[in-house]
């Protein structure tokens, strides 16, 4: 008898157990660097999710992007990843070449998407050795922020497209004063004495690489040869790049030496324009009293180019095949609900989700650049070749010659062989 | 004698969750990193053992090399200062002056606040166009100074930040050394006619020697370790003007996931420090002696 009444307990126990674990939500972890308001963005996106959807629970963690990717690396290590990841598509091929990343090609286009519903460079970027690892999920790329305000003071209409880089340089000289409100090309002007700058311009941070990279671009050239093993560009095209930024600190006058806040030179209106990326848009639209827009980097060259990336959607390799299931579920429906994510400053790459961006404030420039985007090339050592470090030879190579004033061909050169080096070294 | 065994092992015991922590998190990993400096790894996969190859590569990295000169430099500007600001400021609100309290505090106040604020608060000031502090120097005539953004001048703003931010903790350890030297000695030395300076340097400095020898061991160790302010305020840059050998250390092992190089980074700081920490217990002998 008592052995009867102890194994129903058990069984009843074990019922009782297996519904209370079949009532609970499955729980995934979805990592991504958004630290600015894009990711308050992305969190009320996954709040929707959970609100929706009880069987599951996201808990959304973000961190910069550099110690997100330690993290992931080291749980990974261990055989306990994030289920979805956010990343960059460049970042895509350091962490596939380690086998971290799960292939989605028969999930996505199980999931009905197709090519020609994504913005091409947004949906080209998520393939790495031809296997697609990520759902495209944005765009973001360069574009020139003007500060309404000043246009008008110095008679200047605001672009709505592209146009030249003369006309640029010569808004820029007329938006440049000194202290006694002379412009760069009238007599007597003081460049030691400059009370308002035309251009605002990255030239400590990596930015400066990524400004001449798409100057090579609308040359027609890109960074490295096709196998991505070298460095492989014409001498005099890169030379043009470089000089037309360096030009336009020492020659022109017109963007500051070693501008350490460029972002903050431009809210507070000490510069009329910047060259930055969408993720600015908050910030300035947070920016009391500052009337802003935007409109696509100047066509230097030959052809139109801006550099660019996109953020997108993994999912890290693992073993639970429901949680995996869970997560392409999730990832789907942020892809097919991800006008919202438009409100973040980035660009929709899902075609219809990206109609909503054009209806936001600020978008012109984004907008009208998107299709010209270049990215940077995709291999596995990219956290090392484009580095954002101090130590990186892209950096070095941008303070030489933007902030030190350095003959650009020696430095180019160094640059050069520095990445070669690191490109034989492999992963 | 079962007794005496007990008291024996009791205090080890005590011990235990201390030295498990220690090993877990110090000694394990600090003897697992000589050993991973010894192999080509980047966190997932096998480490693949390359003997000293590291080791030899970071002697002949130009990059490691300026590191260490940049780190050396660092300390040139810092240390002296830090002692030297942090003993007159100490020797100073010691007196028996009016505010000596509000002094106290205002001087020890930066050393609460976070490196990254005070990384940040500077580098508005040290702004090159539009930092309070070129206005303040445009009154003298002096020209706009690209602080943060010059070869010349990024090391010693981090450097003036950094002794702002650092110097009220040596005050403290200097007082605290000041009001342990009885009143009596000084007392005795101004009935025998000597003046404030050979008070000073008879009395005061001789008998302020250890504490001197701990602020600048700890000031050294300190200087050398620098990290924060760097990577706040310059990056490391411009043109690697200010990259120190823990900031090396980081982007080796956490950013180009070079995990073997970053550890023999980690190991040849570590063979400096013990240097320093010799150096130091002969100071301290020395001391003992005198």
């Amino acid at each position: 008898m008592k052995l009867k009444i102890g194994v129903l307990t058990l069984l009843s126990l074990l019922t009782i157990g297996m519904v209370v674990m079949a009532a609970q939500p499955i729980q995934l972890t979805f990592w991504g660097g958004w630290t600015g308001p894009d990711g308050d963005v992305m969190r009320g996106l996954v709040d929707e999710y959970n609100s929706t959807h009880p069987d599951v629970h996201i808990t959304f963690t973000t961190m910069q992007w550099t110690p997100l990717f330690t993290k992931f690396m080291t749980s990974a290590a261990v055989g306990n990843p994030p289920d979805i990841l956010g990343m960059h598509g460049p970042d895509i091929p350091q962490f596939a070449a380690l086998n971290l990343l799960t292939p989605l090609g028969n999930v996505i286009s199980n999931a009905g998407f197709t090519a020609t519903q994504f913005a091409t460079t947004a949906w080209n970027g998520t393939f790495y050795n031809g296997i697609q690892y990520a759902f495209p999920l944005d765009l973001h790329m360069n574009a020139i922020y003007y500060n309404k305000a000043l246009f008008e003071k110095a008679g200047i209409t605001p672009p709505t497209g592209w146009i030249s880089g003369q006309q640029f340089l010569d808004m820029a000289i007329k938006l440049t004063l000194d202290k006694n409100g002379k412009n760069p090309n009238d007599p007597g002007f003081d460049p030691n004495d400059i009370v308002q700058y035309g251009f605002g311009l990255y030239s400590l941070n990596w930015h400066a690489f990524l400004q001449w990279y798409e100057l090579l671009a609308q040359q027609g050239y890109g960074f490295l040869n096709q196998q991505n093993t070298k460095v492989d560009y014409p001498s005099d095209a890169g030379l043009k790049a470089w000089q037309w930024l360096q030009d336009l600190v020492f020659k022109y006058h017109v963007s500051p030496v070693g501008a350490t806040n460029p972002l903050n030179d431009f809210l507070i209106g000490k510069t009329a324009m910047l060259e930055d990326g969408p993720w600015e848009i908050p910030a300035c639209q947070a920016q009391k009293g500052l009337e802003w827009g935007t409109f696509p980097v100047p066509q230097v060259f030959g052809q139109k180019a801006v550099w660019g990336s996109g953020h997108v959607l993994t999912i890290p390799v693992q073993n639970d095949k429901a949680k995996m299931q869970a997560a392409e579920d999730f990832v789907i429906w942020l892809i097919k609900n991800s006008s919202k994510w438009a409100l973040s400053g980035n660009i929709p790459a899902f075609n219809t989700a990206r109609e909503y961006a054009y209806s936001l404030p600020g978008r012109t420039g984004f907008l009208e650049g998107a299709p010209y985007e270049v990215m940077l090339s995709r291999i596995p050592n990219e956290a090392e070749v484009f580095s954002a470090a101090s130590v990186s030879p892209i950096v070095v190579a941008g303070q030489d010659i933007m902030v030190r004033d350095q003959s650009i061909l020696p430095v180019m050169k160094w640059m050069n062989n520095q990445i070669d080096q690191i490109l034989s070294r492999g992963q | 004698m079962k007794k005496n065994l007990r008291i024996l092992i009791i205090p080890y015991l005590f011990l235990i969750p201390y030295l498990f922590a220690f090993i877990a998190f110090r000694f394990g990993p600090s003897i697992a990193g000589f050993f991973v400096s010894l192999t080509r790894w980047n966190i997932v996969g096998t480490p693949k053992f390359i003997g000293f190859s590291n080791y030899i590569e970071l002697f002949n990295d130009p990059s490691f090399i300026t590191s260490l000169i940049n780190t050396l430099y660092f300390m040139a500007l810092t240390v002296p200062a830090l002692i030297v600001l942090g003993l007159l400021i100490a020797l100073l609100v010691d007196q028996n002056l009016k505010g000596r309290t509000v002094t106290r505090t205002f001087v020890f106040m930066p050393y609460v606040i976070m490196s990254t604020v005070v990384g940040v608060i500077w580098m508005w000031i040290f702004d090159t166009h539009f930092g309070i502090l070129n206005y303040y120097l445009s009154f003298l005539g002096i020209k706009p100074i690209a602080w943060l953004s010059s070869v010349n001048w990024a090391m010693p703003a981090v450097a003036i930040t950094t002794i702002w931010w650092t110097v009220g903790f040596n005050m403290i350890l200097f007082l605290a050394g000041l009001q342990d030297i009885p009143e009596e000695l000084k007392e005795a030395a101004r009935i025998d006619g000597a003046s404030n300076w050979q008070i000073f340097w008879n009395v005061i400095f001789p008998l302020l020697r250890p504490t001197t020898v701990v602020v600048l061991m700890l000031t050294l160790i300190n200087s050398f370790e620098v990290f924060d302010q760097v990577y706040v305020m310059t990056g490391g840059g411009p043109s690697m003007a200010t990259l120190t050998v823990i900031q090396y250390m980081y982007f080796q092992a956490f950013q180009y996931f070079r995990l073997g190089y970053g550890s023999a980074v980690a190991y040849v700081v570590f063979a400096f420090l013990i240097i320093l920490v010799l150096v130091e217990r002969q100071l301290l002998k020395k001391v003992g002696e005198s």
